[in-house]
């Protein structure tokens, strides 16, 4: 396989371009259930989040492949519109699994290890002859122990590049009990990706006081959930005692990064008592050990205010591009962005996934 | 600007549309109500094919905690982000002002029928024209 590879300057005709979400879904039920043992092959029904659904659709409605399944579970439809339409390098797979919402840790485990074996037998090979396609390994954070074997499973594989799991959880994940996950990222060189999901869903909390009514309060105050994860990774010290370890937040919001770090960095000064480990001020971790992908990327009536965020949260180094696709709200590549500066382009768009990734 | 025959009103009922492209721009044609609206199928937003959307109705605006559902088959959703449109305007309806997409006029003509020129003429026997 990795003979087969082309080059990015073969593959790709315009813009270089690395997606950092992109969502490949089983064309059915059965198709993972193929993938586990008993008990659970009889006892995997799918499963989503259940409630909260986008009342008016929840993906793309042109990503429907025309033979039946769900959006994302056609390779040949998915790299038309996607890989051969925008010209992509690289597209990194976040299946979604929703393993942490289940209160059994054992059936969690076994839903997580079938998703990877699953893509790594699917989307990473038989479906992936040029490379492209770049993949995550989905852990289970109730069982942190189960989680790092899960880890150690898949390290050395050539198209799996980070570790992921769904931001609902039922502690901030900067705290102690995580620990076994992150050594194992750290041994292995993988980061660390957090995707929405499960969020005050089975046995998670809900990071707004709180279960709001509507999809939209939901779907806006998804970021807080991250807000609270950051905090904690930097306030507990994470990445002095793992400190070649890194995060990517994905799909969690952009533009409260800079006003936080500044909250954050201003409570440091009288507060850095409470956290005597941090060798530095909180924000200035970020460059070292946080990634941030873009979608669905906030977009003022005035341009020039998101581009000073992205100054004010140094963007050159720490965003990414992503889409979503094929959810429904998918960033176009060449719509999503107000114009930007070449350099900077080529950096969210390409280098910082490319250097982060080791692509 | 050109005029376009699109085909004859009886192969076009009320509640279908067709896709084309006529002198290079793809344009949604509409048959709403039995009036018939042409819109440019791209959205304004980022660029989606928004004439294949879902056409629907709408939440009407009402007090806090009512719904007024109305306008049926007369709004277009964009198939990616699910942005409102109103087919029989081209407008949005979150931002009707800034946020548009190109509206083109559609007419119905009467053909001559040569040798046939005691019968009555009804729209059912009309031609849909598109004027770019």
């Amino acid at each position: 396989m990795e003979q087969q590879e082309k080059t990015i300057e073969q593959r790709t005709t315009r813009t270089v371009i690395i997606d950092c979400d992109v969502h490949p879904y089983p064309r059915n039920t059965e198709e993972l259930r193929s993938y586990m043992s008993q008990p659970w092959r009889e006892r995997y029904n799918g499963g989503g989040r259940g409630f909260y659904g986008n009342p008016v659709h929840g993906d793309r409605l042109d990503a429907r492949p025309p033979q039946g399944g769900p959006s994302g579970s056609d390779p040949e439809l998915l790299r038309k519109q996607l890989i051969d339409e925008y010209g992509y390098a690289y597209a990194i797979l976040m299946p979604r699994a929703f393993c942490n919402l289940q209160p059994d840790p054992d059936f969690g485990n076994a839903i997580a290890a079938a998703y990877n074996d699953w893509l790594a037998d699917t989307w990473l090979s038989k479906y992936n002859p040029d490379g492209v396609f770049k993949g995550s390994i989905t852990v289970n954070t109730q069982d942190p122990v189960a989680a790092a074997r899960e880890i150690e499973r898949w390290a050395g594989h050539p198209h799996f590049v980070q570790v992921m799991t769904d931001s609902g959880s039922r502690a901030p994940f900067g705290q102690r009990q995580f620990y076994p996950i992150y050594e194992a990222c750290e041994k292995f060189g993988l980061p660390f990706a957090i995707h929405p999901g499960t969020d005050g869903m089975g046995i998670n909390v809900q990071p707004t006081p709180g279960f709001p009514t509507h999809y939209i309060e939901w779907h806006t105050c998804l970021s807080l959930g991250f807000q609270a994860h950051l905090v904690s990774f930097l306030t507990e010290g994470v990445f002095e005692r793992f400190p070649d370890f890194k995060i990517v937040l994905v799909e969690g919001g952009v533009a409260w990064l800079a006003p936080l770090m500044w909250r954050l960095d201003a409570e440091y000064k009288a507060l850095r008592y409470e956290v005597p480990w941090l060798k530095r001020r909180p924000s200035e971790y970020l460059r070292d050990h946080v990634r941030i992908t873009s979608q669905p990327l906030e977009r003022p009536d005035n341009d020039a205010y998101l581009l000073r965020m992205f100054e004010m949260m140094d963007a050159e180094y720490i965003l990414m591009f992503s889409s979503d696709y094929p959810h429904w709200d998918f960033d176009s590549p060449t719509r999503a962005f107000p114009k930007l500066p070449e350099s900077l382009h080529r950096r969210i768009f390409f280098d910082n996934a490319k250097e982060l990734y080791k692509l | 600007m050109g005029r376009h025959v699109i085909g004859p009103v009886a192969e076009f009922p009320a509640g279908t549309r067709r896709m084309l492209v006529v002198e290079g721009r793809p344009i949604g044609i509409f048959n709403v109500n039995g009036l018939y609206y042409a819109l440019k199928n791209s959205c304004p937003h980022q660029g989606a094919p928004l004439c294949v959307g879902t056409v629907t109705g709408m939440t009407l605006p009402s007090a806090p905690g009512e719904y007024v559902y109305g306008r049926e088959g007369e709004i277009v959703r964009c198939p990616w982000h699910g942005w409102e449109f109103d087919i029989t305007t081209g407008k949005s309806i979150f931002d009707p002002h800034k946020c548009l997409v190109k509206t083109y006029d559609v007419t119905v003509e009467v053909e001559d029928a040569p040798g046939v020129e005691t019968y009555p003429v009804t729209v059912e026997s009309g031609t849909i024209v598109v004027h770019i």
